[in-house]
């Protein structure tokens, strides 16, 4: 499908504050000083489950410089978005009725990391040393880190009434549900296939540690954080300080980086906001780099049980998946599994208990429930083919989702992402039909995996003024954390106006200035708040047609809060990775020395940045399937691999020239039939070099990370 | 982070005498290289030596002018300055040609930036990067008396000479250095002393706390290398978990003394697998006196980790670091 070309859409523009963020001129939190501020420091619990009997700061308080101290026993504010999801959109209700509330600091503790006490100092290096004098008698409790061992009877209680989490109605129930006739489907089968497919805990890993500064004027609190939604993250601080929305203004002009879990506010929002208005001036809480490791989130890990029915000619007749999600002792958000319909069979089973353990908290991360789900039920798929004897990309074409009269899709080239990227990774030559064979110690092998991925709900608010000038200044609630947002709404201001992109500004990042936006998740910013953008954009073309420009002083303002429909059908974004690697049977490295990505996200809006959203995200993914872990000490469930040198993320030496084509579209829908693209990269970049390594080495890797110890105890 | 007293003395002798005082009024000291990792201990609250708290006193070795260069000596070897950068020691030309060995080891040492500040002497002296060490655990290397890895994570750890600490010595120029017969030269309180390399090295079962011989006010001035005969060839292979910053999972210092095609001797210095350059002399002796073939390394290989004792969880790391010896084998002596 053809797409007509734009003027300002679609053509390479960089970041329009790219100067100030490479020159250090951008301001974020952390650079921030206001008059009179001091700093705080967060002391967190060093063992993975207890009840605080005593808690004294007495020390702590006696130092000077020391202006106060914050417990359990001082402050009782609940972190509603804690353990449950933040922002309106999804929670109040469940608020209001859940049994499992999160403190901001809680005495009954259960994970290494979490916030059991506060100093604001007059610097950090008095607040730091401070947390050194709190002394704390713990009395210490078992504790669980497995999932499975969560569930036993006779498992320590985390919560009482169990560790399974609740949902929103306070019931322990699996996440998923049936579709057609899983009985059927199984019957019909001639081979029924049963595996097991585990993922570990990775975290985002943003660069910037977090932090947040609270000042009050009157009644009202200010809060600077480096947050992916200032709206949430407004709604979820009222909420939990008792206030107003309107009480609270949250700024974010720069964040370093939000990869998924900050559309909402965090305990160290409410910590600052609490130290500030007992102490009636600035507070900025600092995070460290290992705080922000331990006492933040990353992706749930899981345990993926799969049942696959299928005829001898390939035809998958029936899937069903059992899993678990290890959600930390908050269930901050969903543990779902995706995956599943990304296959045309309609005889399916999905049941995902998340449960609760005394790790670190999971939470979102790009794509939340995607790479781990896909990890899972593209495996096992893969197995199945080469059990078939048939080459997985046919296996793919032949039992990939198609469109049908019930399944409506906007449109549809999930099969073109497949036969493209096919050829331009040269599968026919680069894939072995024989996994592991070849010469020698170093053996290459070719994977592949396939997805489709969508915007979530939600609409956003744009609001667009133009004065006598000519200037356009567009209104927008985004932050910005990576993918370019203030650029974006930029240009598709620009081109509906029909004026050049130097002649807009923009305001963005600012509850008080900007309307509300849904905030940068879900891959959805572009869709929902762009749409609103252009909305706007023509009902302003619209009054300037009518009235004229404005003269003198005099301003025309539009905005526009529009709800995007798909009439019933389903909007999806596809893709297609290939993979070579080359596994030193020796040595156990392995190296992806080949890459290539075929997406469709409808019409790209802005090449670069969309370009290096698929590659960063492959990167990330690259990182899940054979080096990043959290791994804990299961004797005093002490973590033991927090930071970037022991979470072993990659660096570009570890990745090849990662080669994207995208499909451009244009389903007539979103701004300029826009689709997803932030998060798609991630989905189905561990799965493919997982089968990769199996196309190599002839040996099935069904335990994330891939790490050489596993290699060589299957090859050596 | 903790407050401390920086000093900034003009020789090594005054450095000496700062650190002996301050221990004497029953402060804790910690000496300043590079300070690429003594500066994150400092801020984790690690001990640098075993049973200290973080650094009340920091003697910064940097204002002392002359102990950072390379240079080549009156009996034809080289000695480098203790302060002497990573990189410049990368970067030599000198280095590069007679000491193949020691140039690639830190070349491979973490990342541009802390090989342009980290320095030798830093490098063969740093902590363990054992995770139970580095997370603040009470064990035997922060003054405590017992090791975590035993029955806990020990994927990373020693299979040669552990117990009763199994961390692996993190250092990539040590491994190079011993192969390569350095002598280490330390001033301390009572004066002047010269070892060889190997003797710098302490396993945990002669002394648990300390990964050598340096006392609280001691320094590792300077070290020689011999002079490099004809016919020397070096190489240093390095495993890791990814292409960059990370220390050896296995490591491998090999310099092998050929004439005519037959190995005269051999000299193989094993990285990241013992609490100490780990030298392999039963597969060194396979190599003396014979021509180097694919079937001969393939032996030096498998008697490298003869004596291996791994672990429950670090197995892998035996066929491992016996594929790297052979590899590294092969490549010094040229056989493809």
């Amino acid at each position: 499908m053809a797409i007509d070309p734009l003027k300002t859409v679609g053509q390479n523009t960089p970041r329009i504050d790219a100067y100030e963020r490479v020159t250090g001129q951008a301001t974020y939190t952390r650079d921030i000083k206001l008059p009179g501020m001091l700093y705080a420091r967060v002391l967190r619990s060093n063992v993975p489950h207890a009840m605080i009997r005593r808690i004294d700061t007495s020390k702590a308080e006696a130092l000077p410089g020391v202006r106060a101290v914050m417990t359990h026993e001082t402050h009782k504010i609940p972190y509603g978005s804690g353990s449950i999801s933040g922002g309106r959109q999804y929670s109040d209700a469940h608020k209001d009725i859940t049994t499992r509330l999160r403190y901001t600091f809680n005495d009954h503790v259960r994970y290494v990391g979490e916030p059991v006490a506060a100093v604001a100092a007059v610097n950090r290096h008095v607040a730091e040393e401070a947390l050194q004098l709190i002394e704390i008698d713990y009395e210490e409790l078992p504790f669980v880190l497995d999932v499975e061992e969560a569930i036993e009877p006779g498992a320590p209680e985390i919560w009482s009434g169990g560790n399974i989490a609740h949902d929103s109605e306070n019931r322990q129930q699996p996440i998923g549900g049936r579709t057609g006739d899983l009985e059927a489907g199984f019957a019909e089968a001639d081979q029924i296939f049963e595996d097991r497919f585990t993922t570990q805990f990775v975290q985002d890993a943003q660069m910037e540690p977090r932090s947040a500064l609270a000042h009050w004027e009157g009644d009202k609190l200010i809060l600077h954080t480096p947050t992916q939604g200032v709206s949430n993250c407004r709604h979820d601080t009222a909420r939990d300080l008792g206030l107003e929305d309107h009480q609270v203004q949250v700024i974010c002009q720069y964040m370093g980086g939000g990869f998924g879990d900050k559309n909402g506010n965090y305990y160290f929002d409410l910590i600052a906001a609490a130290f500030a208005r007992d102490l009636g001036v600035p507070v900025m809480v600092e995070l460290s780099r290992k705080d922000d490791w331990l006492a933040t989130h990353g992706r749930w890990h899981t345990v993926q049980d799969y049942r696959v029915g299928v005829k001898d000619d390939g035809t998958v007749t029936a899937i069903q998946l059992n899993g678990l999600s290890g959600m930390g002792p908050y269930l901050r958000r969903s543990g779902n599994v995706a995956g599943m319909d990304v296959y045309a069979c309609e005889n399916t089973e999905k049941s995902i208990l998340p449960v609760h353990t005394n790790r670190v908290v999971s939470g979102n991360f790009r794509a939340p429930t995607y790479p781990q789900g896909y990890f899972g039920i593209e495996s096992m798929m893969d197995e199945v083919a080469y059990k078939l004897g048939i080459d997985p990309v046919q296996f793919a074409l032949k039992n990939m989702v198609r469109p049908t009269e019930t399944k409506q899709f906007t449109n549809f080239t999930l099969d073109q992402c497949i036969e493209q990227g096919a050829e331009l990774f040269d599968w026919a030559n680069r894939w072995k039909p024989e996994p592991g064979s070849g010469e020698g110690p170093i053996k290459r092998g070719a994977g592949m995996a396939f997805m489709m991925f969508n915007a979530r709900l939600g609409a956003s608010s744009a609001i667009l003024r133009v004065n006598a000038e000519g200037r356009y200044t567009v209104y927008v609630g985004v932050t910005d954390i990576g993918p370019g947002a203030k650029t974006t709404m930029s240009m598709l201001a620009a081109e509906e106006l029909g004026v050049p992109l130097s002649d807009v500004d923009i305001v963005w990042g600012d509850s008080d200035r900007c309307p509300y936006s849904v905030g940068e998740s879900g891959s959805r910013c572009t869709m929902m708040t762009g749409y609103a953008v252009v909305e706007a954009a023509r009902d302003l073309k619209r009054q300037i047609a009518e009235n004229g420009m404005p003269q003198g002083d005099s301003v025309l303002i539009a905005s526009a809060t529009p709800a995007p429909t798909t009439n019933g059908k389903l909007r999806e974004g596809f893709g297609a990775h290939f993979v070579e690697v080359e596994v030193d049977t020796h040595l156990g490295d392995v190296r992806v020395t080949k890459y290539v990505t075929v997406h469709e996200s409808g019409r790209i809006l802005n090449p670069l940045p969309a370009l290096d959203q698929i590659r960063g995200a492959v990167i990330q993914g690259i990182g899940q399937a054979l080096t990043e872990d959290l791994r804990y000490d299961s004797r005093n469930g002490q973590p033991l691999t927090s930071g970037y040198y022991w979470g072993r993320h990659l660096t570009h030496l570890d990745v090849p020239q990662i080669e994207n084509v995208f499909i451009e579209t244009d389903d007539g829908l979103g701004p300029y039939g826009a689709k997803t693209v932030g998060e798609s990269g991630i989905i189905i970049a561990p799965v493919a070099v997982a089968n990769a390594v199996y196309n190599a080495i002839g040996h099935r890797m069904r335990d994330l990370p891939i790490t050489r110890d596993k290699i060589l105890e299957v090859v050596a | 982070m903790k407050t401390f007293a920086n000093h900034n003395p003009g020789s090594v002798d005054e450095a000496v005498a700062i650190a002996q005082a301050a221990i004497s009024d029953g402060l804790s000291v910690s000496f300043a290289g590079g300070g690429t990792d003594l500066l994150q201990l400092v801020k984790d609250r690690i001990p640098n030596r075993p049973g200290a708290g973080a650094p009340d006193v920091l003697v910064n070795l940097k204002s002392i002018p002359g102990i950072g260069g390379i240079a080549v000596n009156a009996r034809g070897g080289l000695t480098i300055g203790g302060l002497a950068p990573l990189s410049a020691l990368a970067a030599s030309s000198v280095v590069r040609q007679r000491y193949s060995v020691l140039a690639e080891a830190a070349e491979q040492v973490a990342s541009p930036q802390i090989r342009n500040t980290g320095t030798l002497a830093g490098n063969v002296c740093q902590r363990p990067w054992c995770w139970y060490f580095r997370n603040g655990f009470n064990c035997y290397k922060a003054g405590g008396n017992q090791c975590f890895s035993i029955v806990g994570e020990h994927q990373l750890h020693a299979i040669f000479g552990g117990g009763p600490s199994f961390i692996v010595h993190p250092s990539d120029v040590a491994p190079a250095l011993v192969a390569l017969e350095a002598t280490f030269h330390i001033i301390g309180p009572h004066g002047e002393r010269t070892l060889p390399a190997a003797e710098f090295f302490v396993l945990p079962r002669d002394d648990a706390g300390h990964e050598n011989v340096l006392g609280d006010a001691e320094v590792l001035v300077s070290i020689n290398l011999p002079a490099s005969a004809n016919g020397v060839h070096s190489s240093y292979h390095k495993v890791m978990d990814r292409q960059t910053w990370t220390h050896a999972v296995a490591s491998a210092a090999v310099v092998l003394d050929m004439e005519e095609g037959l190995c005269r001797s051999a000299r193989i210095v094993l990285g990241g697998v013992a609490p100490i350059p780990w030298r392999v002399q039963a597969a060194e002796a396979l190599l003396a006196g014979e021509r180097v073939t694919a079937e001969l390394a393939d032996a030096v290989g498998v008697a490298a980790v003869a004596e291996a004792q791994p672990l429950a969880k670090n197995a892998y790391k035996v066929p491992l670091t016996r594929r790297l010896v052979e590899r590294t084998v092969l490549a010094v002596s040229g056989v493809a």
